[in-house]
């Protein structure tokens, strides 16, 4: 066990902004949320507030715009305790970002989202009228503003979010897991905000090197209780103290070098058509029958929005692909037509032969799936049925269909969970359950869609070691750097519904043209890390 | 037995064939529907498109409708509609329907929309159309209707009547609708029916379902989308219902939670009961103007109903 570090003394006789005193809280359910919290927060803090799943993160900062009150200890705001009557006047000065942007957009248009906090500020229409402008201009949404958040993207709702809380000036920012499912664009604008802001800033992310260089204090919580309370730099440098938390990000280190060029032509493995003499097709690779080849596949969707155009891609059996691509390129829409969900025009072939009726309708037994929410995946009362519903959907006799189940769960590390009500079990928990519910069709396919999206450290490793260990072909969409080089050979860049690159992931890695593409800039997180190692270095501490 | 003061009336061909047309209208529209739904779905998605409308699509616009307050809009509209709800004959019922079409072109909305809430309605209107001229109780001096063809289902006149007067004015209440909400922002609507006396913790209601009741038909889609590629296909059978109950039963849970949620994120922005007063609209002198005529139009069509002799067979 290592070591709780102790508070830092603030500089000088300054007031702590909130005080937390032995503070504790226990849902109804008798799930102990936090444990004797001490903790002073000051004016102008830039807390990292960091832990695993479940640890207490979000309980804390509940109490800290009195959405919850305590229910032993005491927590103090300005020297005053919270409670009914100040609790109004705290909201209005502290903000919170959600985790789900749907849940901050309430409102018929953006504009009305945004100017909901100024309005309960008791702001006039003007001064209302220049905050919503100017912070929707600050997120680069000035043109939606009339526009009715059901018709924004992810990263755009996420991003009116932000807008909404800002346009109240909080004194206080408090954000929970703001870049999750974002892609490094998306980052880049919550980055920049963020350093532009200059009031007391306390983030919730499991992305530390997103964290690196953006706050100055990080603290850790497990169990419910804080376990360290230091230097952000003496986090990041500490790795014992990140193993220990589940924190550590240290396998995510990829480094830039050189780029090159992507091809032009493209190529088919199986003969269905001829092009004119300017655009021939480039010669078949000698890798053996494709599981899978899309030709000249292109999907719009009935709305008329533009989903993928011209895709040619070849997928083997064994073979680990990359999708990668800026929110919106087109990765979840190609998914859903290799699952056949989405019936495009172009030449499916699937082990060479063009799918017909019957094929089409049987493809679900050949190409598995498991979503970005995998919460909308299950659907069952228990772990058991859960991943048994498809066994049972294809007719397979009882036994062999609880062999599938076993066989399952025990893949994803997830035996002792068949009574367990998918609902409760933690993000990463249901994640596995998602994939073994995939692989008890046995699949030759797996699409795994966003699959560290909200996961803590300890929960990723845990699920790259699954992944590691299946067999079948898998299609990862993913914007997560690290998962792409340990699992995928192979890397298949997408911008606007296109496929721009298709190439070995050792030369994506190495393609610092990817920002210019697509907005794909990895190399700030790897000179965050850089600098991370070389302070480990000085510290004695590199493993 | 028929009984004796009875009169039968056989009908031309060509007449018989206008009467069957007016009779087959809402059946043929809703098969329609049904049909172009099927073409544009069944070519590139397996899975019809059941994206829910917006209904506040076509507020941006500067028709006499869009520039009229909604709360005097919405008053005076609302007026029309009982006054041609009350009328009693076919004839001015048809007027009353004319009338509607007419709001509805004036509104420039385009026709996809009230055709598709005509579409939504028709299947009830079928039902009148098809029972009540061949069910309506006869009594002495009615009139039996001998198609040509169809002479072994004579039909009775008061139930022809009675059902295609019916039809029209829900016809009529279904269009009023389009240029009553679809001409203004769904909260400027809601503000004006606040403004004449609907309850405010009635209109957040229903702004916050309108909001999420897409991110419910999301999360809907996405949940089913899930079932599909598992080898779910929905059939007449106790594990499709037992499937369907849990998934129904998961999206509940869902959706209470996210109201939760959705409540939170509201509190944490200052939210106090209520949502922040905006300025309300003032009333001017146009949309009064408007009101009287429309208004006028609905009583003269009341009055005319009452009084003047209507067109018979």
């Amino acid at each position: 066990m290592h070591m709780m570090a102790a508070q830092p003394a603030p500089a000088g006789d300054q007031t702590p902004l909130f005080a937390l005193n032995h503070l504790a809280y226990t849902y109804p359910d008798g799930t102990p949320g936090l444990r004797g919290i001490r903790l002073d927060l000051f004016p102008g803090d830039r807390i990292a507030l960091v832990g695993r799943n479940g640890s207490g993160k979000s309980t804390l900062i509940r109490h800290l715009n009195g959405l919850l009150t305590p229910q032993t200890g005491t927590c103090l705001y300005q020297g005053q305790c919270i409670n009914e009557s100040l609790i109004p006047e705290l909201r209005l000065r502290v903000g919170i970002l959600f985790q789900d942007p749907d849940d901050h957009l309430f409102c018929p248009t953006l504009y009305e989202d945004v100017a909901f906090g100024p309005r309960n500020q008791g702001r006039n229409e003007a001064e209302v009228d220049r905050l919503v402008r100017d912070n929707l201009a600050a997120v680069g949404l000035d043109t939606l503003r009339h526009k009715a958040a059901h018709h924004l993207s992810y990263g755009q709702k996420k991003r009116a979010a932000l807008a909404a809380i800002l346009a109240m000036e909080p004194e206080v920012l408090i954000l929970d897991e703001p870049t999750a499912n974002l892609d490094p664009r998306q980052e880049a604008v919550f980055k920049r905000i963020l350093h532009e802001y200059a009031g007391t800033l306390i983030v919730i992310e499991h992305d530390l090197l997103f964290l690196y260089g953006l706050c100055d204090r990080a603290v850790v919580l497990a169990d419910g209780r804080v376990h360290h309370d230091y230097g952000f730099n003496d986090l990041v440098s500490h790795p014992q103290a990140l193993r220990d938390h589940g924190l550590d990000f240290a396998f995510r280190f990829t480094c830039c070098g050189h780029h090159r060029d992507g091809a032009g032509h493209h190529r088919h493995h199986h003969p269905t058509h001829a092009h004119g003499p300017d655009c021939d097709h480039l010669p078949a690779l000698e890798t053996g029958l494709p599981l899978i080849e899309l030709q000249h596949y292109s999907f719009c969707y009935p709305d008329g929005s533009p989903g993928i155009d011209n895709i040619n891609l070849a997928l083997f059996a064994g073979e680990n692909l990359a999708l990668v691509g800026e929110n919106g390129a087109g990765k979840s829409t190609l998914a859903h037509c290799l699952l056949g969900l989405h019936r495009g025009e172009g030449a499916f072939l699937v082990d060479g032969k063009p799918l017909t009726k019957r094929d089409w309708r049987g493809l679900w037994r050949r190409v598995g799936i498991v979503f970005q929410h995998s919460s909308d995946q299950l659907f069952c009362p228990s772990c058991w049925e859960e991943v048994a519903f498809g066994p049972q959907q294809m007719g397979i006799a009882a036994g062999e269909a609880e062999r599938r189940v076993r066989e399952a769960l025990a893949l994803v590390r997830l035996e002792g969970f068949e009574e367990r009500v998918p609902l409760h079990l933690s993000g990463g928990e249901r994640k596995r359950l998602a994939i073994a519910a995939a692989l008890s069709l046995h699949p030759e396919v797996l699409i795994l869609d966003e699959p560290t999206a909200s996961l803590d450290p300890k929960s990723e490793e845990l699920l790259l070691a699954v992944l590691d260990a299946l067999p079948m072909a898998k299609v990862l969409i993913t914007h997560d750097l690290f998962f792409i080089r340990h699992l995928c050979r192979r890397t298949v860049v997408l911008h606007q519904g296109r496929i721009v690159r298709d190439y070995p992931t050792d030369e994506f890695l190495v393609d610092d043209r990817l920002q210019a593409i697509n907005g794909l800039d990895y190399t700030y997180k790897n000179t965050c890390f850089t600098e991370i190692q070389a302070m480990r270095r000085e510290n004695g501490r590199e493993e | 037995m028929t009984p004796t003061l009875i009169q039968t009336f056989t009908l031309t061909p060509s007449q018989g064939a206008i009467l069957l047309l007016c009779l087959l209208t809402p059946p043929l529209l809703l098969l329609a529907f049904r049909w172009k739904r099927k073409l544009s779905s069944g070519q590139r998605e397996i899975s019809p498109d059941w994206s829910i409308p917006t209904i506040d699509a076509q507020a941006q616009g500067s028709s006499l409708f869009h520039t009229w307050t909604p709360a005097v809009k919405i008053g005076s509209l609302l007026i029309v509609s009982f006054l041609i709800v009350a009328l009693h004959a076919l004839f001015w019922s048809a007027v009353g329907l004319a009338f509607a079409l007419l709001t509805v072109h004036l509104a420039r909305i385009p026709w996809q929309r009230p055709l598709r809430r005509l579409a939504a309605m028709s299947g009830l209107c079928v039902l009148f159309l098809l029972i009540l001229p061949l069910t309506s109780p006869l009594r002495s001096g009615d009139t039996l209707l001998v198609v040509p063809l169809l002479e072994g289902m004579p039909l009775r006149l008061t139930g022809v009547i009675l059902s295609l007067t019916i039809t029209c004015k829900a016809a009529t209440v279904a269009l009023l609708m389009e240029p009553m909400f679809a001409t203004a922002e769904l909260a400027r609507t809601l503000q004006g029916f606040a403004t004449l006396g609907l309850p405010s913790s009635l209109t957040q209601m229903i702004l916050l379902c309108h909001r999420y009741l897409f991110v419910f038909q999301q999360e809907a889609a996405r949940m089913q989308r899930a079932m599909r590629v598992r080898g779910f296909v929905p059939g007449t059978n106790l594990a499709t219902l037992r499937t369907t109950g849990n998934a129904l039963g998961m999206l509940f849970i869902r959706s209470f939670e996210r109201t939760e949620r959705v409540y939170e994120a509201m509190l944490s922005r200052g939210y106090r009961g209520a949502f922040p007063a905006t300025s309300r609209e003032k009333i001017a002198a146009g949309d009064l103007a408007k009101a009287a005529v429309s208004i006028m139009i609905g009583l003269l069509l009341l009055v005319l109903d009452r009084l003047a002799p209507t067109p018979r067979f």
